[in-house]
């Protein structure tokens, strides 16, 4: 193939695709809808992942102070516990604030368990920069003077890390399994568009024309449809991805602060989907024109 | 040149289409074959441009050995001749002056001599003013004059036509006949399926009769539509033929050996 045949096959490339307005519109229709099906479920797990790993970040322990410990000895406390290595944060919690808050959880029921005195001891609200050093922490933690217990969350640190390990996996499976739905479906309807043009090929070859000389206006069609679809899949879900957060936000309030807007989400999502849509057009359109072009002409339509 | 030895053809049902045919046929020659339904023409025309491929015997089509070619060689032959389908084998999608230019396209003419070849040859079918139609707006014999102009539009060696009369009236079929005729004395081999006795008779040139996959006949009939006549061999025929001539087979020639170039580079 000459090089001087590159601008008329593009064009080619471009006039198929409103020759088969119909194919295309249903390939377009078909992998749209894939896309925006595998591109949700990828981002719902790119959420929960991010959103279980924030919920370990937040992760926030309590020092318990000895019950008869004074208010002055307890506040004296606060910088010892400073000086560990792994404190991020070390903020007060008096007995006081802690009945307060007590009193206002359970409001009502609070007032008929009233004058039995404060239960609570002062204590120490603490967050650790890094949450698998939490054994050695707590164990120095606890050999300061005055420090009665430390609350243990050591099996959720772990249990948050398992379920990161757990939504990651189910995630890739589910958007595997749904890639694999996607290549069956744009195959079949590459199949469909090809079947119906099998006359065309066949016309071309008999004419002489070269396996690459047909080929590649087929794969610039396929191509074309493939980026199209894949930034209007991209462009959809970033018009609703705010919404739906939105309303998700409604129902577990921690979604609003711990997951991405969509800000981070919107040049990822455009780049890659007109990516895989351009890939499955080339694939596709590669593999289901060499069906065709394997015959010599005649016997796809006979004289 | 077309050279077949010993071929045979057996299709995959069984059916026996050629049986041992061999033949020559010389650059610059005009030829009908004739022969009733199922005598094995169409299977003759295909195994010269390897739709499909001879079960035995020896082909070999202006130089290339069908019997050995590679399939990525098989356009190049294709380019050495330009082929008139009974059914026209339009592209739908396509208006005419596509059609016609798309064999140029094919092998990467410069855009400006394919306007201006395509534009000289429909005319010279009398196609002119209708390149902007679609193959589905023009009649039958419209189309098939769309084809011939595209079998023409490469200035092949070889024009194979299979039944190229066949969807037209008398006048326009003459027409037609009467093209391929001035193309074979300008040095184009031509050959020409038909059914058409009449059209053989006025038209003359070697004919070659098909029977139940068998050569039956083979003879030179001379008429005023020839003015270079060719050297047969095989020829069992009684009628006059002269075999001074091989003129006006240089550029064809010449042609070929550039695209056997291209097919190797
Ligand atoms: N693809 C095929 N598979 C099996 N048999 C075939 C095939 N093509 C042709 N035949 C058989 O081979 C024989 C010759 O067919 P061919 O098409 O060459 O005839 P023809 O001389 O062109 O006839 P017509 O004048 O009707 O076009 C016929 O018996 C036909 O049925
Ligand atoms: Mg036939």
């Amino acid at each position: 193939m000459k090089f001087s045949s590159a601008g008329y096959l593009i064009k080619e490339g471009f006039k198929n695709i409103w020759n088969n307005r119909k194919m295309s519109l249903a390939s377009i229709v078909v992998l749209v809808s894939c896309l925006i099906i595998t591109g949700s479920a990828s981002l719902i797990s790119v959420n929960v992942s991010t959103l279980i790993s924030k919920i370990g970040d937040d992760n926030e322990l309590t020092v318990y102070l000895k019950y008869d410990l004074s208010d002055i000895d307890s506040i004296k406390i606060g910088p010892e516990i400073q000086k560990i290595k792994n404190i991020e944060q070390c903020t007060y919690y008096s007995k006081d604030e802690a009945i307060k808050e007590y009193k206002d959880t359970l409001g009502n029921i609070y007032e008929s368990m009233q004058d039995e005195g404060n239960p609570f001891g002062n204590a120490y609200k603490i967050r650790l920069k890094d949450l698998s050093k939490y054994n050695d922490t707590v164990k120095q933690i606890k050999q300061i003077n005055g420090v009665d217990s430390v609350s243990d969350r050591s099996d959720i640190a772990g249990k948050l890390t398992k379920l990161n390990y757990f939504v990651t996996l189910v995630g890739s499976w589910i958007v595997l399994i749904l890639g694999i739905v996607t290549l069956f479906i744009i195959s079949n309807t590459i199949k469909m568009t090809m079947y119906s043009r099998r006359y065309e090929i066949s016309i071309m070859k008999s004419v002489g024309a070269t396996n690459t000389f047909v080929r590649i206006p087929f794969i610039i069609e396929a191509m074309i449809i493939g980026l199209f679809s894949g930034l209007l899949a991209a462009g959809i879900i970033i018009a609703i991805y705010t919404p739906v957060r939105d309303a998700a936000s409604g129902i577990v309030r921690l979604i609003n602060t711990s997951t991405l807007t969509v800000g981070d989400i919107w040049l990822q999502t455009l780049l890659l989907m007109s990516g895989i849509g351009m890939i499955i057009g080339f694939a596709g359109g590669f593999i289901s024109i060499s069906k065709y072009l394997k015959k010599e002409g005649g016997e796809i339509i006979g004289w | 040149m077309i050279h077949l030895e010993n071929v045979s053809k057996v299709y995959p049902n069984g059916t026996e289409a050629l049986k041992n045919i061999s033949i020559d046929i010389q650059d610059g020659e005009f030829v009908f074959i004739v022969g009733t339904s199922g005598a094995g023409k169409s299977t003759f025309l295909k195994l010269l441009m390897h739709e499909e491929t001879a079960t035995f015997g020896k082909i070999v089509v202006n130089g290339h050995n069908l019997m050995k070619i590679k399939k990525r060689r098989v356009p190049y032959l294709r380019r050495t001749m330009g082929i008139v389908f009974q059914d026209f084998r339009l592209i739908k999608n396509m208006n005419i002056f596509d059609n016609v230019a798309f064999a140029m396209r094919v092998i990467g003419t410069p855009e400006k001599d394919v306007k201006k070849t395509v534009y000289r040859v429909l005319e010279l079918v009398g196609l002119k003013g209708k390149e902007k139609h679609r193959p589905g707006e023009l009649s039958g014999g419209e189309q098939q004059r769309v084809s011939l102009a595209r079998a023409l539009v490469n200035n092949p060696k070889v024009i194979i036509a299979d039944e190229p009369t066949g969807n037209i009236d008398p006048e326009r079929s003459f027409e037609i006949m009467k093209i391929l005729a001035d193309i074979n004395n300008q040095g184009t081999t031509v050959i020409v399926v038909t059914h058409e006795h009449d059209l053989v008779q006025e038209f003359g040139g070697r004919i070659l009769r098909i029977d139940d996959g068998e050569i039956v006949e083979d003879k030179y009939l001379k008429t005023k539509y020839h003015k270079n006549t060719v050297s047969i061999n095989n020829a069992n025929s009684e009628i006059n033929f002269e075999d001074d001539l091989s003129n006006g087979n240089e550029p064809s020639d010449n042609k070929n050996t550039i695209e056997e170039k291209e097919a190797d580079a």
